[in-house]
């Protein structure tokens, strides 16, 4: 959300897309101040935010802007993986670490579990990991298989791609499909198309990084569509509020796709504070926002709403059972102006 | 063969389950070691997470084990542990390949489970280097399954790692009262290391949890005289408490001597309105 910052290099993440300098700037970056009153009382559901490379500074953030849960998809992590150990100890991650780190500031943490798209294309490995996956996917607060689709389109993301849709039909799972930067829409098209071919029914599939193209075919399908607010390389805020203007809230929801690139983790509650800006209903904010999210992903049998909806600790000083990823002493840190660490 | 002590949870089990939860428990071989596995992955699925209200606090679940107690543990913690309880009459190969296997692939909660369940399996010594492993997790909820009402690292836990159970408690700012044996096996090495601890906070200006002095009262010399009577000058009221118990408890002639400055503590104490439960994280 840089549109002040048309001096920073771009820094295209997850998957490269050039940028055209001309691009009129369709990101809006707010200062807490300036958006807190506006989103008051408002719950939040990010369903794709890949925390592992997040710290703690995001997190205390997401919680006082009121993120009460997250699903973390299975992703690239940057650096290509060369062996199986170091996808059981991802994959181990998600459903420990990760999901205690999350807890201590009072967020219900979720994930999805795949092979992406762009590790399928080393087939040695990929074979490996598919041996392991229906291990971890059966595992409590599994909410779906994901991300899972297409990177470069290649055969052997096709084979990966088939043989986890599979998967998610026995194991009764949604899927969480990922598309490509590059030929985004015909890529689009095409993991549908095989996903509608293995039989899934589109309500258990959300289609993700969506924008202006491919929206209107993934909704008339049935599919739900995701919307990723992230600079530079995907959706911007002010143009995902012009769809919203558009389609309505029947299943859209937007989430931040926060990763180790230039993006950011309060993406939804930004997003959340333009649309009250400018006159959406609060209802559809709150479709969008948070309950699409629960409801697709709901299915997985997973979720327990009364775990993150009754009480949220505004407090990061509330220890979650008395548990804290604060080293003795350490106190979270609120004011981040403060000059004097203690 | 090795007799299995899940009798001990089946009442229980009975008392916090609904119908069709008891159902699921019931429906499970305890004779297939598979299914068993499979069940503790899948427990989530089929029960809640009531939480486990014991009215029998005091009393031993088990008999012959003292300090294993299933107290606020969840129904999906209670049943997993109650699964593995049927492993134990399979050969030893066998029993240490099953839980190697769940503990290789456990996430956060399976985790809690297995390191719950050490103390009802035999062969301790195998399990012995990932129970020391866990005190180093930094998932809180993996450390206290190990560290806080286990009986587990009181009899299996060389002095070193018993030592480092009980620092690393204190610097997760937990209740030390709540590890079992904690006064049974304080030792010369952990007060040596707890008096370093001491003067490094306070060097920094920082306090220290005051129901730590517990553990050092019988190590401390007359050398040390002048850290108690330097607590006794804290602002902090629950430092001179702490200061006045160790005075009282010491052997030593200067610190019994110590206590008679503060005749206001030294007749609470007395009066046993003090001791060091009442005192810190303890509280």
């Amino acid at each position: 959300m840089c549109e002040k910052q048309s001096d920073l290099k771009t820094n295209p993440s997850h998957f490269e897309n050039p940028k055209k300098t001309t691009d009129t700037p369709t990101h809006m970056d707010l200062k807490w101040d300036e958006y807190k009153d506006k989103i008051q009382g408002f719950k939040f559901f990010d369903p794709h935010i890949h925390m592992v490379s997040r710290t703690t500074d995001d997190y205390q953030n997401m919680a006082q802007a009121g993120i009460v849960a997250v699903i973390e998809p299975a992703f690239w992590v940057g650096q290509p993986r060369t062996g199986l150990s170091s996808f059981k100890d991802y994959y181990s991650s998600l459903v420990g670490w990760e999901r205690f780190r999350s807890s201590q500031f009072g967020i219900k943490h979720y994930c999805t579990m795949g092979l992406n798209s762009r590790e399928a294309n080393n087939e040695r490995l990929a074979e490996e990991v598919m041996e392991i996956l229906p291990l971890y996917v059966y595992k409590e607060g599994v909410v779906g298989i994901g991300e899972i689709g297409f990177d470069d389109q290649t055969e052997l993301e096709e084979k990966y791609y088939r043989l986890q849709l599979e998967l998610a039909k026995e194991a009764k799972l949604p899927v969480q499909i990922h598309t490509p930067h590059r030929d985004k829409k015909r890529g689009t098209e095409r993991s549908m198309s095989i996903a509608i071919e293995h039989g899934l029914d589109p309500s258990w599939v959300i289609v993700d990084h969506n924008n202006e193209e491919t929206v209107k075919s993934v909704l008339d399908q049935g599919f739900y569509a995701a919307f990723t607010i992230y600079p530079f390389t995907k959706m911007g805020n002010k143009r995902m509020v012009s769809i919203v203007e558009q389609y309505g809230a029947e299943r859209i929801m937007i989430n931040s796709s926060a990763d180790w690139g230039i993006s950011d983790p309060l993406a939804i509650p930004k997003t959340a504070a333009l649309m009250v800006s400018r006159g959406i209903p609060n209802d559809v904010i709150r479709k969008v926002t948070y309950e699409n999210a629960i409801e697709a992903f709901a299915k997985s049998g997973q979720i327990q709403v009364s775990d993150f909806e009754l009480s949220i600790p505004s407090d990061p000083n509330e220890k979650f059972h008395g548990n804290s990823v604060l080293r003795g002493g350490q106190l979270p840190k609120w004011n981040q102006n403060s000059l004097y660490i203690d | 063969m090795l007799t299995s002590n899940s009798a001990y949870f089946y009442p229980l089990l009975g008392k916090h389950t609904t119908e069709a939860e008891m159902k699921w428990l019931d429906s499970i071989p305890k004779d297939n070691p598979n299914a068993l596995m499979t069940a503790f992955v899948k427990a989530p699925r089929f029960l809640s997470k009531t939480i486990i209200q014991e009215e029998l606090k005091d009393q031993n679940l088990i008999p012959n084990l003292p300090g294993f107690q299933v107290n606020n543990w969840n129904l999906v913690r209670l049943s997993r542990v109650w699964f593995l309880s049927f492993l134990v009459t399979l050969s030893k190969n066998e029993l240490i390949e099953k839980i190697e296997t769940l503990f290789d692939t456990a996430e956060l909660n399976e985790l809690v489970a297995l390191f719950s369940s050490l103390s009802i399996l035999p062969y301790p010594q195998v399990w012995l280097p990932r129970a020391t492993d866990a005190v180093r997790s930094n998932m809180g909820f993996v450390f206290d399954a190990i560290a806080l009402h286990n009986p587990f690292p009181y009899h299996e836990f060389p002095e070193l790692a018993w030592n480092q159970l009980v620092l690393k408690t204190i610097f997760n700012e937990k209740p030390i009262q709540m590890i079992y044996g904690l006064s049974q096996r304080k030792n010369q090495n952990l007060a040596i290391s707890l008096i370093s601890f001491v003067k490094e906070r306070w060097s920094a200006g920082r306090d220290v949890p005051p129901e730590i002095w517990q553990l050092m009262v019988p190590y401390l010399s007359e050398g040390e005289l002048y850290l108690v009577e330097t607590l006794f000058k804290s602002r902090r009221e629950e430092d001179v408490i702490a200061a006045s118990l160790i005075c009282s408890q010491s052997e030593l002639k200067s610190f019994q001597l110590l206590l008679t400055k503060h005749p206001k503590f030294q007749e609470e104490i007395q009066n046993g309105k003090w001791d060091w439960s009442k005192l810190g994280n303890n509280h």
